[in-house]
């Protein structure tokens, strides 16, 4: 009875607390649905009284946000794929090669976590307009083509693999190189796709380094197209939240669909990192 | 083929792994490396097959010196503690592996690997991956990976070490078959002495990088070079016993006790140390002699063990302790005391460890 | 392979990690180092790239403008307003999922739906809920007679805005670590307990509190860490201003204003430094807790 009780006490707490983090989203996703004059309504409806597809299509076409979508695609499939060929590549040199220095430099980009990435912000805005990339795809994307943390995570999970496989693979004839890529990659495809899932989530989302590189409208992501597009869209909140729902929903389809690989790998990365 | 290793030494950082190993293995003969963990058997083992580069010393494989030669080119399979099965690839393509990497065509090597796995009798698990394998099913694959490419050579590196006891027996077996029928030079490392017993032509035994003897598996029973060797074979392990040399009486006066044993037939007392141990095996005391004239001790009884084929008898000799391993069929009942004859015993030096004679019942080493 | 790497090894080595080496040393290494020199740059011509003389003149700059006061006092107020709250809120919501419940999964991918959302798309949502005449979260405090809050216009709210915005956002992935922390508890300790008759209060409080303590502790310096770091969030939810009145600008905006808005690179880097030095006393701080405690 007790027992009953205070299961009954969880699912009642769990289902509130469900609730408030749903509430923004059924709430953007109402509103992108309503009629000018039902969003100003008291008291505010839940289901709208007529579904207004078009907002979507007036909010696209309000802001040039098929050249944002096309920004934002560009640079989260060209970083990702660039990120996890460098990762792999550094993650295995850090994990089953042997040369002078591997330990010190490993160490040496340890310590760069330490660093707030927000420190980096000027001096990279810096160098990338020595460069005369600024306001274009290279300061968008060449930065991000890297990152320690994928390449600690990943160096971590081959360190898992037995190193008589490694040795297996030399007797049978197979060279390092081949032995990555027929072997190892493979194997290692679940923290591969971990690591892709959080850099495109994090790429698709980020914000102040495209909002520092990029001048001119063609050049902006989606995060940072939204943001200009708040002055266009005024007060009318069933576009912005359009245009919201627009960013917010294929990354929430995704994490749906692969939710499994997310969230083992936050907790996995968390727990160690 | 048969491989010759000269002065071959193997230095970590500080550690000597191997030091001034020389030896020759017999083409087609099973050769098993023992010793204790640390003992740089593996170390051994993975130089032959090229992972470690040795810091002094040559690997003869044949008449080709190999020492520079990669793994992939010294014509070797290997079989590895865990097996190191490629855990995406079906047993096929695991077998069919190292073919591909020698870009063997696909129908040769298909063929080659059926036959490998007909060979190691898995030939019903091919489309499996390893991990809906048993670790004896695993352990058959992996043989078939290494034996496929039909190299010169076999290393086995602690191959039974993970399987359960009953598997272990009857993988041995399967070895050992295997490798007479491919008539294969094997070399199989193990830390399990009744395992290298069993299976090999010889054994090479180590100790802290150095070898101890290597010999067949029955002289280093019987004639162990050296008290660790003595120590290391045999389960129960021998009775060791620091005595002195009584050298009129041509006797060994076992210390703290009132016990001696004659050294009988063909000795020559003048050359021993004075102080010496005296190693006795457990099954060399017997109850009954039929004729010889046998050292005899008198044993008081604590515990008797029947384990089914032998009787395990502890006690004392004297103040010391004493492990007897007697037959079944003796008839004990509640005895406290026991009188045995030694068939065989060994001394050695107690300064050098070393030993300097054996007794077998006849006398005269 | 245990041995001494020759040049060869060395060689191969290098290729495969020249790669990830050239970007992390152009983007990560080198601008770390950069950014403490441009932190001392007295007198800078961006466009030309000259600096002209270095000095402390950024630092003392900072240190006697009061905006750069106002917006440590923001970020500190910031930071106790989500760390305790985050943290407390995520570790009960942990421990009930952790609670062999029915749908455990599914409320887990509920909470975690912030985690995977954009900071600007969301905080734009936001903003309609802080809406004063016509937001929900207005509408629903008039059911209890709280008369309308000026959530983004009042300088007085416009903090707890930010604030409760965030910790909405954080506790989904506050939440994982924890739920990944209770699960690497050896179940074998409560069967042992309960045994030993503990109840289940007793259970909770001397099993999984103090095994879970290095997972609290390691949580809450990552909140801690990226509390510091708060930006996106108020320039999406102010509309690209610190909030009414400068009410809400953190050490981050700060640094972007003085960076992207005036030009003023070494003050900017003179902050950021401030910011790096706080970070890095609290990295300190987790990494020799975390030794010490990590023999659990």
């Amino acid at each position: 009875m007790r027992q009953a009780f205070s299961k009954g006490f969880i699912y009642i707490l769990l289902t509130i607390g469900s609730l408030l983090m749903l509430l923004p989203f059924i709430w953007m996703i109402s509103t992108s649905l309503k009629t000018p004059g039902e969003v100003m309504s008291m008291p505010p409806t839940w289901i709208p009284e007529s579904w207004k597809w078009d907002n979507y299509l007036k909010a696209w076409e309000m802001a040039p946000f098929l050249r944002y979508t096309l920004n934002s695609i560009i640079v989260v499939i060209v970083s990702t794929i660039g990120e996890i060929i460098t990762t792999i590549l550094a993650a295995y040199a850090f994990s089953r090669l042997q040369f002078w220095g591997r330990d010190i430099v490993f160490a040496i980009l340890l310590g760069t976590m330490m660093v707030p990435g927000e420190m980096l912000l000027i001096p990279n805005f810096v160098t990338l307009s020595n460069l005369g990339w600024i306001n274009q795809y290279e300061a968008l994307i060449i930065p991000w083509l890297a990152s320690i943390f994928s390449i600690f995570l990943l160096r971590q999970y081959f360190l898992g693999v037995p190193k008589e496989l490694h040795y297996a693979a030399k007797i049978d004839g197979c060279s390092n190189f081949r032995f990555l890529w027929s072997v190892m990659v493979p194997l290692a495809k679940p923290a591969i796709v971990t690591i892709a899932l959080l850099k495109a989530i994090g790429s698709w989302n980020a914000f102040l380094w495209p909002l520092i590189v990029t001048q001119s409208e063609e050049m902006r992501t989606l995060p940072v197209g939204l943001t200009a597009f708040t002055t266009e869209a005024g007060t009318n909140f069933e576009l912005l939240m359009a245009a919201s729902s627009m960013i917010i929903l294929p990354m929430i389809i995704l994490y749906i669909i692969l939710q499994k690989y997310i969230i083992e790998g936050v907790s996995k990365a968390g727990l160690k990192g | 083929m048969e491989i010759k290793l000269t002065n071959l030494a193997m230095d970590f950082q500080q550690t000597k792994a191997v030091n001034d190993l020389t030896i020759t293995i017999q083409d087609g003969h099973l050769v098993s490396i023992l010793g204790p963990s640390g003992c740089g058997k593996s170390t051994t083992l993975n130089m032959l097959a090229g992972l470690y580069k040795p810091t002094a010393g040559e690997i003869y494989f044949g008449d080709k010196l190999v020492n520079q030669v990669e793994p992939e080119h010294r014509e070797i399979g290997m079989v590895f503690q865990n097996y190191a099965l490629y855990p995406h690839l079906t047993v096929l393509k695991n077998i069919m592996f190292p073919l591909k990497m020698a870009k063997v065509n696909k129908k040769e090597a298909f063929e080659r690997a059926t036959e490998m796995a007909k060979l190691v009798q898995i030939d019903h698990l091919l489309d499996r991956k390893p991990g809906q394998l048993s670790g004896g099913q695993q352990q058959r694959v992996a043989i078939a990976r290494a034996l496929v490419k039909n190299p010169k050579v076999l290393l086995l590196d602690e191959p039974l070490s993970n399987l359960d006891a009953r598997l272990r027996l009857e993988m041995r077996e399967e070895i050992r078959r295997i490798q007479k029928e491919v008539g294969i030079t094997t070399i199989f490392v193990t830390h399990d002495q009744e395992e290298a017993m069993s299976i090999s032509d010889k054994i090479l035994l180590m100790r802290d990088g150095t070898l101890q003897q290597y010999t067949t598996p029955l002289e280093m029973y019987d004639k162990p070079s050296n008290l660790f060797v003595s120590q290391f074979m045999g389960n129960p392990p021998i009775n060791i016993y620091k005595a002195t040399v009584n050298k009129e009486l041509k006797r060994v006066e076992l210390k703290n006790s009132n016990v001696h044993i004659p050294l009988l037939g063909n000795v020559d007392v003048t050359k021993f140390p004075e102080d010496v141990i005296v190693g006795i095996r457990p099954e060399s005391f017997v109850s009954e002699t039929s004729s010889k004239e046998l050292p005899q001790v008198s044993i008081s009884i604590n515990l008797i063990e029947r384990t089914g084929r032998d009787t395990l008898l502890s006690g004392k000799i004297g103040e010391q302790q004493v492990r007897a391993l007697i037959s079944s069929k003796q008839q004990l009942g509640n005895v406290e005391e026991l009188s045995l004859y030694i068939t065989e015993f060994t001394v050695f030096d107690s300064e050098t460890e070393n030993s300097i004679w054996y007794f077998d019942g006849e006398g005269a080493q | 392979m245990n041995q001494k790497p020759t040049l060869k090894d060395t060689l191969i080595g290098y290729s495969y990690l020249l790669p990830a080496l050239i970007i992390l040393g152009v983007f990560s290494v080198y601008p770390i180092i950069k950014s403490f020199f441009m932190s001392f740059y007295a007198d800078y011509d961006f466009f030309k790239d000259i600096v002209h003389s270095y000095g402390f003149d950024n630092f003392i700059y900072i240190f006697q403008d009061t905006e750069f006061y106002k917006s440590l006092t923001n970020t500190f107020i910031f930071v106790i307003g989500v760390v305790p709250a985050s943290i407390s809120i995520s570790l009960v919501i942990a421990i009930l999922l952790n609670s062999k419940i029915k749908f455990g999964k599914l409320f887990r991918t509920i909470y975690f739906l912030p985690f995977v959302t954009s900071v600007v798309a969301i905080a734009i949502v936001w903003q309609w809920i802080y809406h004063s005449e016509y937001g929900i979260l207005n509408y629903f405090l008039g059911w209890f007679g709280i008369s309308p809050i000026e959530w983004l216009n009042d300088p007085k709210w416009s903090m707890p805005a930010l604030i409760i915005m965030c910790i909405w956002k954080s506790l989904g992935y506050n939440i994982i670590l924890f739920l990944a922390g209770l699960q690497n508890i050896n179940p074998q300790y409560y069967l042992a307990a309960q045994i030993d008759g503990a109840s289940k209060f007793k259970r909770f409080w001397h099993i999984t509190v103090p095994l879970l303590s290095p997972t609290t502790f390691f949580v809450s310096i990552v909140v801690l860490i990226n509390s510091f770091k708060v930006f996106d969030e108020v320039f999406a939810l102010f509309n690209g201003r610190p909030g009414p009145g400068y009410s809400a600008q953190t050490i981050v905006y700060y640094i972007f204003e003085k960076f992207y808005n005036e030009w003023e690179f070494g003050i900017a880097s003179a902050a950021a430094f401030v910011l790096f030095i706080i970070i890095f006393i609290f990295t300190l701080i987790q990494l020799y807790v975390g030794k010490r405690k990590v023999n659990y």
